[in-house]
């Protein structure tokens, strides 16, 4: 690996070569540069350490929509059922013990991805409309569930939650720490495991796939399903930072995911993209969002703002793939 | 215009094309009279349809020149073509199948010059048009209804619908029984007479020497030179074409062939295609070599095999045992293994390496129960077939779409011997292949027969099969017809199978 570094940064336009191949890093870094001259601010820890806070639910949903597009699908029900699964979350931590709530949560998160996965792997719907169906039933259930108002928790159990989600260890939020280890676990998974050997090989060629003896359908399947645990861990820790679930959460946040899975390098087309990458882009939106914040720019230029940047990114990448 | 006559009506000269590092076309020279049809010819992967691409205008040419009656052309895309008057009919139809005939033929016109189309008077030109040609079809027909045979027909008059100056048919007759191709082939002499320069490519010698007045040759991306078909013959042709003596192209078979078969089907028919009492076996050690024109159910009666269409009965025996084989998954759980003759799109995961293209098959053997890969171990495998298939690459890390197709071929082939697989069905294992890579690819079938594999290679090309092949089943019209020893070989008895037609003479 460093070899290779070192050989292309020793050739010719090497430079070049290696910026466009790390843009996202590359962006990354200069956005940080640039927001530290910016404002006097951003490198406090306080400052760091809400980012981080910021990031983590839109990131952990973000590894899961990266696993659905390198199959060349998409889901866009994660937002949605984010705040359904935090009003699970709240109800079922008023109800039962700690761990039963957390575990029960991630796993009506996994049963609800699994509705998309089969649609999408057994009924051969396209996933964008099966999850579409999905975002709205989620959406709609999450305000039956609770009536409209948020549910705020009321039990030991929670009080756990809301400081263990707005505390830190060794001076990282405890929520970025998990989101940390997701990543990490999506950076193995991928690269070391058969699962994302095989997701990528999806992804880049479905029919040779199926013609290569592997399972298609159960694995497309299974990452939808996967995304809608992941969704219930995002829930699980925005619903802790707030000390409520509420069904007004998570809204427009896949559209966030699906962006910083783009500005990440991901292919839509899939078979194409990391999660460190991802991380990378889920770092670059916050950061927009971050130094937007710190020069008191208001929110609509900042989506104004955020809009130009995955163009840029993306603009970016096609000089890679040249 | 026509008054300033050329000698030629198209002259493309010295053209070079590569895509990446693979050259495909250097310094080519084709010229065409007036007048004259003028047969391409070469094997697959000769360069035939990038030539006639380039003049179309889908791909541009890296050198050279293309003059069309004298002047410089320089067409950037088809439509620029068929502005100039370069007609192409394509292998692949390019035809939009929920479209009516009419409008598909006229397509190319629609929304161009007027806002409100009379489609009344745009029906009755295409049906005029194609009653001309001597086909019945009805113009006002979804083109999705029609036979594969009378696409064909809608292309050709679709090309002709322009003021038609060059009109290209690349392997035209493929898909028409000999009824269809004669009509054809009439009318091919009619739009000569007319002046039209007509480029005809075709692997069909006897058909080329029917109708053409020259024929240029292409073999690995250079023109081997014209020649007026007058004045040369089959086997001089054939020697501009591959450049050597047909016998030098295919190993001797030394595999030894089992007694017992390793493969037997039975009575397979398919549930939602043409295919149906298909039997046949395959002995360890054996090419078994499946001919048929196109559209005789060659690959769906291949992917009905291995699971990939549903069955509606038969059997299939698996070294005496009956087995089942309801999905690719089951094939390749009894060790079956399929390469489709769809490379690209069905063969191989071009963005992927050579190492991840090679494994995909082979999981259970680099990586433990939880599904982590042992990456030694994976290399080692990859390394090794790599040598031994000699993939011509500087490492196992390359993606597999920077290789050359003989080479993608070789890789497709590779995930196969990866799990050391009992039979393997190889559907047109040559198609875009050079020369030197199908040598190798020939001489890699033979070992892996040797090894005792049951291999069964279905192919258009009639020399492949019958160069490779220990015998050779005859498809016709999703049916086995017959069954040729290798001691009745030959073109013209696959071909009579091939249309359905007894053999001439009943030998012994």
């Amino acid at each position: 690996m460093t070899q290779t570094i070192k050989q292309q940064l020793s050739s010719p336009g090497g430079w070049l070569q290696f910026l466009i191949k790390y843009n996202t890093i590359f962006i990354f870094v200069l956005l940080v540069i640039f927001s530290a001259f910016i404002s006097d601010v951003f490198f406090t820890s306080v400052n760091l350490s809400n980012l981080l806070k910021q990031v983590s639910g839109i990131g952990i949903i973000s590894i899961g929509m990266l696993i659905v597009i390198l199959t060349g699908g998409i889901d866009l029900s994660v937002g949605s059922m984010v705040a359904l699964l935090a009003v699970t979350f709240a109800i079922l931590v008023n109800l039962v013990i700690l761990p039963l709530a957390i575990l029960g949560t991630i796993v009506i998160g996994f049963a609800l991805g699994s509705i998309a996965g089969y649609l999408v792997a057994y009924q051969k719907m396209a996933p964008f409309i099966a999850t579409l169906a999905l975002m709205t039933i989620a959406r709609g259930l999450g305000f039956i569930y609770s009536n409209g108002s948020p549910i705020i928790f009321e039990t030991k159990g929670g009080l756990f939650m809301s400081n263990f989600a707005n505390n830190s260890t060794l001076g990282i939020p405890n929520i970025a720490i998990v989101f940390f280890i997701i990543v990490i676990g999506a950076m193995v998974m991928l690269k070391h495991n058969v699962f994302g050997r095989l997701v990528i090989a999806i992804g880049s060629n479905e029919e040779a796939s199926r013609l290569s003896g592997i399972k298609v359908n159960k694995y497309k399947f299974l990452v939808y399903a996967i995304s809608g645990a992941l969704a219930a861990t995002a829930a699980i820790i925005v619903a802790s930072r707030t000390n409520l679930g509420s069904p007004n959460m998570g809204v427009a946040w896949e559209l966030d995911a699906i962006a910083a899975v783009v500005i990440g390098g991901a292919s839509l087309n899939g078979g194409k993209g990391t999660a460190i990458n991802t991380l990378m882009g889920v770092l670059i939106l916050g950061l927009i969002s971050n130094i937007l914040n710190l020069l008191n720019v208001p929110s609509y230029p900042q989506q104004v703002v955020k809009g130009g940047i995955i163009v840029f990114a993306v603009l970016l990448q096609r000089f890679e793939n040249k | 215009m026509q008054n300033l006559e050329h000698e030629y009506r198209l002259e493309m000269s010295g053209i070079s094309k590569s895509f990446g590092v693979v050259s495909v076309l250097k310094n080519v020279n084709l010229k065409v009279k007036p007048g004259e049809i003028h047969a391409l010819l070469g094997e697959n992967g000769a360069g035939k349809s990038t030539l006639i691409k380039i003049l179309s205008g889908v791909h541009q040419k890296d050198n050279g020149t293309v003059l069309l009656n004298g002047k410089e052309i320089n067409p950037k895309n088809t439509h620029d073509g068929q502005v100039l008057g370069i007609s192409v009919v394509f292998q692949e139809l390019s035809l939009v199948n929920d479209l009516s005939v009419a409008e598909n033929i006229y397509l190319h016109k629609l929304g161009s010059s007027q806002f409100w189309m009379n489609w009344k008077e745009i029906t009755q030109n295409a049906q005029e048009l194609i009653d001309s040609l001597g086909f019945k079809i009805d113009a006002s027909a979804t083109v999705r209804n029609l036979s594969i045979v009378q696409k064909q027909v809608v292309e050709i008059a679709k090309a002709l619908s322009e003021d038609t100056k060059v009109l290209v048919l690349d392997e035209p007759t493929t898909v028409f029984d000999p009824t269809d191709t004669k009509k054809l082939l009439d009318n091919l002499f009619k739009l000569r007479d007319k002046g039209i320069s007509i480029i005809y490519i075709s692997h069909h010698l006897e058909e080329v020497f029917k109708i053409a007045d020259t024929i240029t040759v292409l073999r690995d991306g250079v023109d081997t030179g014209s020649v007026s078909t007058k004045e040369t013959n089959t086997d001089d042709v054939i020697k501009m074409m591959i450049g050597r003596e047909l016998k030098d192209l295919y190993p001797t078979r030394t595999a030894k062939i089992g007694a017992n078969p390793v493969f037997e089907v039975k009575n397979l028919t398919a549930k939602d295609n043409l295919v149906h009492d298909v039997s046949f076996d395959v002995k360890p050690g054996e090419v078994l070599g499946i001919a048929g024109l196109g559209g005789s159910g060659r690959t769906e009666m291949a992917k009905l095999i291995f699971g990939v269409d549903k069955k509606k009965s038969g059997t299939l025996l698996l070294e005496g045992k009956e087995i089942k084989t309801s999905s690719p998954v089951e094939a390749v759980s009894h060790k079956i293994g399929f390469v489709s003759e769809d490379r690209k799109e069905e063969g191989v995961f071009l963005p992927m390496s050579i190492r991840k293209n090679i494994s995909v098959t082979n999981f259970n053997f680099i990586s433990n129960p939880f599904g982590f890969l042992k990456r030694d171990k994976e290399q080692k495998n990859v390394t090794e077939l790599i040598e031994k298939l000699n993939i011509k690459t500087p490492s196992s890390e390359i993606e597999v779409k920077n290789l050359s197709g003989g080479n993608q071929q070789k890789v497709a082939l590779a995930k196969w011997l990866s799990i050391d697989s009992k039979v393997i069905i190889i559907d047109e294992p040559t198609r875009g292949v050079d020369v030197g890579a199908k040598i190798e690819i020939y001489n890699l079938i033979n070992e892996v027969a040797e090894k005792g594999v049951g291999v069964i290679v279905i192919s258009s090309d009639m020399p492949e099969i019958m160069g490779i092949a220990d015998r050779i089943q005859v498809m016709h019209t999703g049916t086995i017809y017959g069954e040729l020893p290798k001691e009745k070989f030959s073109e013209e008895n696959i071909l009579r199978y091939a249309i359905g037609k007894p053999l001439k003479e009943l030998s012994i």
